[in-house]
Order: C-alpha cells, then structure tokens, then sequence
C-alpha cells in the first residue's frame, strides 16, 4: 500500500523536485500551490500525510493546519519552513504538528523524517511486524518469534525500548534519550538498570545475544538497531 | 549617519537647555510681578508712620492732627502714648484699646498685637505713636534670621539652582538616551529584517540546488565521478547553509532578539546527544568522534537554552571537520571545574586554528567568512554568561565552553 501525500508549496520548482523525489520513493503525491487548492486536495484525495510551507500566498500553514485540525483532522503533518524563527512560532502555538523541516534540506533527510513519522502514526498498527534477521517482532501482540525459537513476549519496558529504538532505525538514539522514554526522566541513576533490559532484548532479538547483530551498542553514546537490509 | 546622530542630539541638548533657561526666566519674572503687584496689598494697614507723625503736631496744651482723612480712607486708628504709658492724644481709638500702658504692654503689643488689633508704633520726642488697623486684617509676626543663617542663603540659593539644573540634565540624558535607544532599536530591526529577509530568499532555490545534487549523488546510472561531482555541490550547499544560519542567529543574539529559552539540561546528555546527531548526519569514514564523560559528570545540570548549547556544539564539531579535511578524531567531553560547566572539543588534526584569535573571527567585528560559526559559539556562550576559549592542543585544537553552574 502506497502512502498519499499532500504536498503544498507556492514555489513551483520545489513542488516539482519534492514531488519527484516522493513518487521515486513509491508514495502517491497530490500537489497543491495555495490554501484554497489544499483544502480542495484535502476533501478530495484524503491523503494520510500532508507537507506543508509555512509562507503561502493566500494564508499560512499554521493557520491552514489550526482549521484542519479543528474539524478533527489527525493526519500528520510535516512543515517546510524558510524561516528560523518560524519554529519558536509553531511550538508557541502549540499546534499538532509532526515534524518541522528547515529549507534547504536533503532530500535523503526528508525522506527519512517522513517516513519516521509514517511510521510513528501507522506503522504501530496491529499485524505490523518489524523484522530483524530471521526474529519477527509482532508489535500487535508484543512478542518476538524466531524460526525454532518458539515465541517469547516483550516487558513493557522493552517493548518501549525496540519501539524507540525501531521509530529511529539506523541511527544512533542515546541513552539519555532512551531512558527518557522510559521512565521520562535523565539517565543518572537508570544507566545499570537501561543495560539489563537491553542484555533481555538481546537474548530475546539475537541469535547470538554476546555478538549482537542488530540491536548495537555505540560506545559512550547509545545503542542502535541496525538498518534493514536491501533484499 | 553617525554625524546625523551627534547632530541632532546637539539640537536636541540644545532646545532642552533653552527650555530650561525659559522656565527658570518665566518663574523669575513671575516672582518679580508678584511681588509688585502685592507690594501694595498691605497698605490699607500700612500707614506712612512718617505722614501721621507730621500731621500730629503739639499745641499748647494740647494736639492739632491734620491726618484724619487719611486715617479714615485707611481705616486706622491712632494715639500717641507718652513716656508715662498714659494715652494723651488719640483718634478713633477703639473702646476695648485701653487707655495706659506699662513697660511690659508696650514691649509686647509693639512686637505682637494691642488687643487684637495690629498695630505700628513710631517712637517720637513726645512718645510713641500707635496706629491700629481693624481686627483680623493683617497678619503680624517678627520675623528673626541668625546672622550666620543670613550669610549662608547665598550658598542655599546656589545648591538649589545647581539641584534643579542637574535634574533638567538628568531628564534630558534619560530622554535623549530613550529617544537614541529606540532609533537604534528600529535601526537593528531594519537591518535584522533585511538580513532574515535575503536568507530566506536564499533558503529556497538553496533547497532545489541540495535537492538535486543529493539526488544526483544518489543515482546508480551516473558514473562514480558524476556523483562524485554531486557529492561536492551538496557538500558546499550545506556550507552555504550553514553559514545562512549562523549569520541569522548571530545577527539575532547580537541584537537581543533571540531570548534564551532557559531550562535545566544535562550536560552529559548534551554532548551524547550533539555526538549522536553529527553520527546521525553521516560524518566521513576518516573522521573518529569519541565523547568522554567523568562519572562524577554524569549528574551535572546546567541552566541553559538546549538547542543554542546545541549548535555551539556543533559548530565546534563543524570546525574541526572544516579545518581537518584529512580527517581526524574529534572528542567531546563534558566536565566539571568548580562552579563551572567545561564542555570541550578537541582535535588531533594539527590543522584549523591560524595564530592569532582574531583571524578565525574572534576579534569584535571578525567577518571572516570561516569565523561566522566561532563567532556564534562565542555569543551562546555570552549569552549564557560563559566564554569561549581556544588552545593550541598537543596535536590539534582545543574548544571549550566555560558555562557557570
């Protein structure tokens, strides 16, 4: 199944770059110049991501997502914005927003950030399962299940942890920023605590849990779950 | 423009200075035509004691007085008391003025009143003259100054002139000084706006050139040396970015229009999180980055706005890529001296920090190009109420940000 974007930018030439590098991707696009076009695509294609510039000619993106977003709109939302300041703006409003992308960006990094947030929104759905090597892990029953390994279940607490760790794969998440997601404060005192549950996850991931392939440890820094092979 | 200014702060001095001069001459002139038209305001009371004395004149065995038109038109009443205390002349004296007086009585109605009534005496060879006006129409008190008192009003005068003329002053300078402040306030604006305004018409056909290039670089069908040739136009387009943001922020924190949004971090989690990132982004094989640590680091906390620490951070970091395309191994540590934060970025690439400060854009107006995004670290960590220090490392350079805890 093909993710539909919804792309709205005044700038034609970034439309169509943007609108390339998306459909090269394999996602389905709808572009849109202005506000009024963007409402029309909105009712019209339901698209299940939008990215949206900030500055349009008819309105902006703030507003335009505050009037989404009110008549009970979730669909996540990336902006593409060519001011710094807008940034201190968007979390000033509190606005939903998924992501916020400074101009100019690499179209690697765009991608990435999408579909991390494609992820983030849809990928937790039921019957998702992230696979790591010959381990299948059904995050919809929270159980990893290895060819004659039988199945084992996940804690909350690693579940929480290869949910992080899967939003971000292939790169390196710290483990501040891991303890933070698990017991929502700073490392100091959970350090010890952090590696037990990533020595469980091993054992449970890897088919060799002292030689990890997958989930890695970077040194003085975090751990990382190991990139999907290209088949 | 800076001969503007100091032009039209003279004018503005000089038409403050003016109006002080009027106010004082208008209260002056007030004063003095007070004075002149009240001058006469007693003088139904205040007989020409001269004028009655020589219009009573003895007579054998009695008073021949002239004067009583004029007393009447004053309302006034008069006698003459002599050296006995016994009234011997008298006219239109009321029934409630009695009519002899001891040494005490003369003493005190002469200073204060005669039973209510105010009254002027004049000493004369026959005896002294009294003449009353009518009860509650003047006010009479002697007035007393100690000599020393009286010497010393000059100096009373001139402290107080040179009081009101410092306040004059110092409320010119406080307006003036506003008045400068927000010219240049609009001015800093002006030029913010400008310098926002150009980034962001940069920022766009910016996207479109790291668009493609990236795409370009990407591209399985191209020979290696085209995306090769790719590779550096994303390369340099991310300089270019780079720099865009760096002169945006640092234009912002040298006008004070970026405020710090102050919260407690760790530093530890800091520089994981700073390694993590440039890690993240895709730093080139030949370059190492290792963070250290100390333990007793671990638990640190620090008051400070995350993402600019953040991006002192990566400069530094950037720097060290910049000046070291041989590739070196960069550290990053976090540590605690006393009450401060040190956070370093050292190098061992022997490449990067030309002699003198200033050549990397550390003096007061180093535009150097490369010295944007040191002058940057520089700021944050002012703003933060720290410094930045650069060393000669043993093999490269040395960074640190000298935060207080």
């Amino acid at each position: 199944m093909a993710y539909h974007i919804l792309l709205v930018d005044d700038a034609p030439e970034l439309r169509r770059m943007v609108g390339e590098l998306l459909e090269g991707a394999g996602y389905a696009v709808t572009l849109a110049a202005d506000c009024a076009q963007a409402r029309r695509a909105w009712t019209e294609s339901q698209p299940d991501a939008a990215l949206l510039d900030v500055m349009l000619p008819d309105g902006d993106g703030f507003s335009l997502l505050e009037e989404l977003r009110r008549v009970g709109n979730g669909v996540p939302v990336l902006f593409l914005s060519a001011r710094d300041e807008d940034e201190a703006r968007l979390r000033g409003l509190g606005l939903g927003a998924d992501d916020y992308i400074t101009k100019p960006f690499l179209p690697q990094e765009l991608l990435l950030r999408l579909a991390a947030v494609l992820r983030r929104v849809y990928g937790a759905g039921a019957g998702e399962v992230l696979r790591l090597g010959a381990a299948e892990v059904h995050w919809g029953t929270g159980t990893v299940r290895r060819p004659g390994g039988g199945e084992a279940a996940l804690t909350a607490k690693e579940y929480a942890l290869l949910k992080k760790l899967a939003a971000n794969r292939g790169n390196i998440v710290t483990v501040d920023a891991l303890c933070q997601a698990l017991w929502e404060g700073p490392m100091v005192g959970y350090e010890n605590t952090l590696m037990v549950h990533i020595r469980r996850l091993r054992e449970k991931l890897e088919t060799d849990p002292s030689h990890p392939q997958y989930l890695l440890t970077v040194r003085g820094l975090g751990y990382r779950l190991a990139r999907e092979e290209r088949l | 423009m800076r001969g503007r200014n100091l032009r039209r702060t003279l004018v503005a001095a000089g038409l403050v200075a003016a109006s002080a001069v009027l106010v004082l001459v208008l209260a002056v002139a007030g004063l003095l035509a007070f004075i002149v038209t009240s001058a006469g305001a007693g003088s139904s009371w205040n007989a020409s004691m001269d004028e009655l004395s020589a219009a009573l004149v003895r007579t054998e065995g009695g008073y021949a007085f002239t004067g009583g038109e004029y007393l009447a038109e004053k309302e006034l009443w008069a006698m003459l008391v002599n050296e006995g205390g016994a009234v011997v002349w008298q006219q239109g004296k009321p029934a409630d003025v009695p009519d002899r007086y001891s040494l005490t009585d003369v003493a005190a109605f002469t200073r204060w009143y005669l039973s209510d009534y105010p009254v002027q005496v004049r000493v004369r060879e026959d005896g002294l003259l009294v003449a009353g006006g009518p009860k509650g129409s003047t006010w009479k008190h002697p007035f007393v100054l100690d000599m020393d008192v009286l010497k010393t009003i000059p100096f009373w005068f001139a402290g107080l002139f040179l009081l009101a003329l410092l306040g004059v002053l110092g409320l010119t300078a406080l307006v003036l000084g506003r008045q400068f402040r927000r010219e240049q306030q609009e001015r800093d604006f002006a030029r913010s706006d400008w310098i926002n305004g150009i980034s962001h018409d940069i920022r766009t056909p910016l996207s479109m050139v790291m668009g493609y290039a990236g795409q370009l670089e990407a591209d399985p069908v191209l020979p290696p040396r085209r995306r090769a040739q790719a590779a550096i136009i994303r390369r340099q387009s991310q300089t270019i970015r780079d720099l865009i943001n760096d002169l945006n922020l640092t234009m912002r924190l040298d006008y004070a229009m970026q405020p710090l949004r102050r919260g407690s971090l760790h530093p530890a989690a800091l520089v994981r999180q700073v390694a993590a990132d440039v890690l993240n982004g895709g730093l080139e094989e030949r370059y190492a980055l290792a963070v250290e640590v100390p333990p007793e680091a671990e638990a640190l906390t620090l008051e400070g706005d995350a993402s600019l620490l953040r991006r002192a951070l990566l400069n530094l970091v950037n720097n060290c890529v910049r000046h070291n395309p041989e590739g070196c191994s960069i550290t990053l540590t976090a540590a605690a001296e006393g009450e401060v934060c040190t956070l370093r970025v050292e190098d061992d690439g022997g490449g990067g920090l030309p002699v003198g400060l200033a050549e990397v854009g550390l003096a007061p107006d180093g535009g150097a190009a490369h010295g944007t995004g040191l002058r940057l670290v520089e700021q944050i960590a002012r703003a933060h109420g720290g410094a930045l220090e650069l060393h000669r490392a043993a093999r490269g350079v040395l960074a640190v940000l000298r935060l207080p805890l």
